[in-house]
């Protein structure tokens, strides 16, 4: 296969597949959208992405919550990952109908994060993988495992495991 | 020797072999362990345990001779871990033949019904007997060979077709084969030589047999280390195989006749898990049940063609066999109360004698079926309820005289189905609770005003016993702990999703109501909505549901009110319970019981009875206070399921009267 075949626009899970180089040991991540920023998670650590539009609202719930799903027979919480990031959010008037949803296995067992646009999977070698710059993003530190320079912009690895291991 | 056991011994005995069973397969690596580390107290203690609880089960249903071996075991290991002995491995070959004979006999006794003679292990006896006196079971082994053989004579039986004259020679000559035998004969002073015996012998000898091809049961004798090690082996196989209850265990042992097929097939023991596996799959099942059931009412309701109609009739059938499936599944978890009921008398009369109270007790229904993860949970609270009764409740035998009462008081523990529940209950016949003493020390601890005492009913005061930190002794007893129970028995109970009613007389005693749901993963519940949503309440909480009328409610002070009849109820909407928008359209009210108290919920929409399989919200929302779980509606939308009990804890502790 010629590095141009390799370019055509592959489709995995519905989405666009953007392939960079491809070198000996390889990490594939799902990108996505929060705000501005491109984030990913690696692909093992995501279950599926759905665009399921109908989340139960739990009342008394912490904020971050926005409802619970229901992910073949399994009840799957779905949280606004910007709030739990500490990043500036708002919530559309149209948040339970707009959404794209992205499970992720967590710590805290199968978690639904609401994103604002699916990017893609991109492949990258483990040794493109840079330390956080700090300050740079607008993600606190301890929830990234890493920073990618992608072609045209940064890609920001998140950290699941952080993430959902803060005490609330 | 066949083994009579009575009827109602039937399931005792079939406790018995399950734990004999257990103790005797922990037994192996235990004495294994043992071996290597000859020293180890704890060891010694827990097989001598084991031991004992062995002998003592036998001797309840009278197999003495697994009562005799047993015995003579733990009285080894008694002396063992008390040093007045060591282990030689001299001594441990012959338990660990005592152990093999142990474990025969209860092969024997599962698969016929019948256990090995007593002449059959007086020899071993003897050899244990030999170990407790301290002789050294080498020395013995000789003398034993020697007395041992004329008695075998009586034992050994001989296949057709040989002659009386080499039935004496083998039994004269137990260890020689059948040359060897040829060799005695040879050897014999010719007027003594057995000359016909010797064609036959040298004719077997050709056709390849031996002394054993000629002996059709013979007793065990003192075996040789390899030989043991290949039983042991093979027992060991068979205990596996014996396990699934399949009939395999018969190739073995003759005495496994075609009864024991019969018999081993009667129960099997299932690995939990495969319960709850099958109980989830069920729970799969009746939520798509609801599903499909719906969608059939909408399919018939737009067109009534034949086909649809013949849809309606699979579907109405499926319907039944899909409860019935349940009712069967849940059936397998339910296993009687008399489980946890049989640990009492043992702890009544431990307590009583501690306590010098003269105490009777009394168990009724103990057939009485529970869900197994109920069951597992009662035990605690029952226990912490009964100790109640016995130290608070029950009154000392010179007090109970003074007040005219019988000397021996009396505690019932009992347990009957009602509708869809189980009632557990405790009543004794002791002091009762008194509602004022029980204000006075509400009051004293901060827990009520004087005010709120005063408008308190009795069944409101005995309410305060379950708030945390409350304790009526007047002295507090190593018995009933630190006032640091009954309010742990009501979260319990509660998360049970079961109530607990307390009754009392003062000077006449206390009963104490448990009421528990048959099961525990599919309950009835009442669909209701709220703010667009649509939330699933427990049947069980729910007493009544009322239209809502404007007329009927009042404002009385910081709470609306709802008059119900005659009564005057605290009025909350469920809007303002969950903390969402509420528009005020009511259109119900469903009336909810909170302990003692029964309280008003308005609700927007109503829209019907559903069965439903509660499903765990994750660890991320495991603590949400009035969620208690969710489930999967016909629709695939999750619906939450409301535990009014605890949405209204925060109310309940204002409403009577509890500062915060």
């Amino acid at each position: 296969m010629s590095e141009e075949n390799k370019e055509k626009e592959l489709s995995v899970l519905g989405v666009e597949e953007l392939i960079g180089e491809v070198h000996e040991k390889e990490i594939q991540v799902i990108a996505f959208r929060l705000n501005e920023e491109l984030v990913g998670v690696p692909i093992e650590q995501i279950i599926e992405i759905t665009n399921n539009r109908d989340l139960t609202p739990v009342p008394k719930a912490p904020s971050f919550v926005i409802g619970v799903m229901n992910l073949r027979g399994k009840i799957v919480p779905v949280i606004n990952l910007k709030e739990h990031l500490k990043i500036p959010y708002e919530i559309p008037e149209d948040i339970y109908q707009r959404n794209k949803i992205v499970i992720l296995e967590t710590p805290k067992g199968e978690v639904g994060v609401i994103v604002d646009e699916i990017v893609g999977s991109v492949k990258f070698p483990e040794s493109d993988i840079l330390p956080e710059p700090i300050g740079t993003v607008g993600i606190d530190v301890k929830f990234i495992s890493g920073v990618v320079q992608l072609d045209r912009e940064l890609l920001i690895l998140l950290n699941v495991e952080s993430i959902f291991n803060q005490e609330e | 020797m066949k083994v009579e056991i009575p009827e109602e011994l039937q399931e005792i005995l079939e406790e018995f072999l399950v734990e004999a069973e257990e103790i005797l397969e922990n037994l192996d690596q235990d004495l294994v362990d043992l071996e290597s580390n000859p020293e180890d107290k704890e060891l010694l203690n827990k097989i001598f345990r084991g031991m004992h609880t062995l002998k003592g089960g036998a001797g309840f249903l009278n197999l003495t001779p697994v009562v005799e071996i047993a015995h003579r075991i733990e009285d080894i290991f008694n002396k063992l871990r008390n040093d007045e002995m060591t282990l030689t491995p001299e001594i441990m070959d012959v338990i660990l033949e005592g152990i093999d004979k142990l474990k025969e006999a209860l092969q024997m006794l599962k698969e016929s019904q019948e256990l090995p003679d007593m002449e059959e292990i007086e020899e071993l006896l003897s050899r244990l007997d030999a170990v407790l006196k301290g002789e050294s079971p080498a020395s013995q082994e000789g003398e034993k060979e020697k007395s041992i053989s004329p008695k075998e004579e009586g034992e050994v039986e001989f296949v057709e077709g040989i002659s009386d004259k080499l039935k004496e020679l083998i039994l004269k000559y137990p260890d020689k084969d059948l040359a060897g035998i040829l060799e005695e004969i040879i050897l014999m002073p010719p007027d003594k030589r057995p000359m016909d015996v010797i064609p036959e012998i040298e004719k077997l000898i050709e056709e390849g047999k031996d002394v054993k091809d000629l002996i059709k049961k013979k007793e065990p004798e003192p075996q040789k280390e390899e030989e043991r090690e290949e039983k042991s082996e093979k027992e060991k196989e068979q205990k596996t195989t014996a396990v699934p209850a399949s009939s395999t265990s018969g190739s073995k042992s003759k005495t496994a006749s075609k009864k024991a097929e019969k018999k081993s097939s009667e129960t099997i023991r299932v690995d939990v898990e495969r319960v709850e596996n099958l109980m989830n799959l069920v729970g799969e099942i009746v939520l798509d049940r609801n599903r499909i059931l719906r969608v059939t009412q909408d399919v018939e309701k737009e067109c009534r063609t034949e086909a649809v109609e013949k849809l309606v009739e699979a579907v109405t059938s499926l319907d039944r066999t899909v409860s019935d499936l349940q009712v069967a599944v849940m059936k397998l978890r339910m296993q009687p109360i008399k489980k946890i009921f049989s640990k009492f008398p043992r702890l009544v009369r431990d307590l009583a004698r501690k306590l010098n109270k003269k105490v009777q007790l009394i168990i009724e229904g103990e057939d009485t079926e529970l869900d197994r993860s109920i069951l597992d949970k009662l035990e605690d609270p029952l226990i912490h309820l009964v100790r109640n009764a016995l130290d608070h409740g029950i009154e000392p035998p010179e007090e109970r005289i003074a007040r005219g009462k019988p000397e021996v008081g009396t505690i019932r523990l009992f347990a009957y189905h009602e509708g869809d529940h189980i009632v557990v209950g405790i009543q004794d016949d002791g002091r009762g609770i008194d509602p004022e003493k029980v204000k006075r020390k509400a009051i004293e601890k901060g827990l009520i005003t004087p005010e709120q005492a005063a408008q308190m009913s009795d069944k409101e005061a005995y309410e305060l016993i379950f708030l945390p930190g409350f304790s009526t002794a007047d002295k507090v007893s190593d018995v009933s702990g630190r006032g640091v129970g009954m309010d742990v028995v009501a979260s319990t109970i509660h998360s049970l999703r079961g109530s607990i009613e307390i009754d009392s007389e003062l000077g006449k005693g206390t009963t104490i109501l448990l009421k528990l749901p048959l099961t525990v993963a599919i309950i009835r519940t009442l669909m209701l909505g709220c703010n667009g949503q649509v939330y699933a309440v427990p049947l069980h909480s729910v007493v009544e549901i009322v239209r809502y009328q404007e007329d009927q409610v009042k404002d009385v002070g910081s709470f609306r009110s709802f008059m119900l009849r005659d009564e005057v109820l605290p009025l909350f909407s469920l809007n303002e319970l969950l903390e969402v928008p509420d528009n005020n359209e009511k259109a119900f009210v469903v009336i909810v019981k909170v302990g003692e108290k029964l309280i008003a919920v308005s609700i927007e929409k109503l829209f019907g009875e559903e069965e439903i399989v509660i499903k765990s919200l994750g660890e991320l929302l495991s603590d949400i206070p009035g969620i208690a779980g969710a489930t999967i509606a016909g629709d695939g939308r999750v619906v939450l399921i409301l535990d009014l009990n605890s949405l209204l804890s925060d109310y309940r502790t204002k409403l009577i009267g509890v500062k915060k």
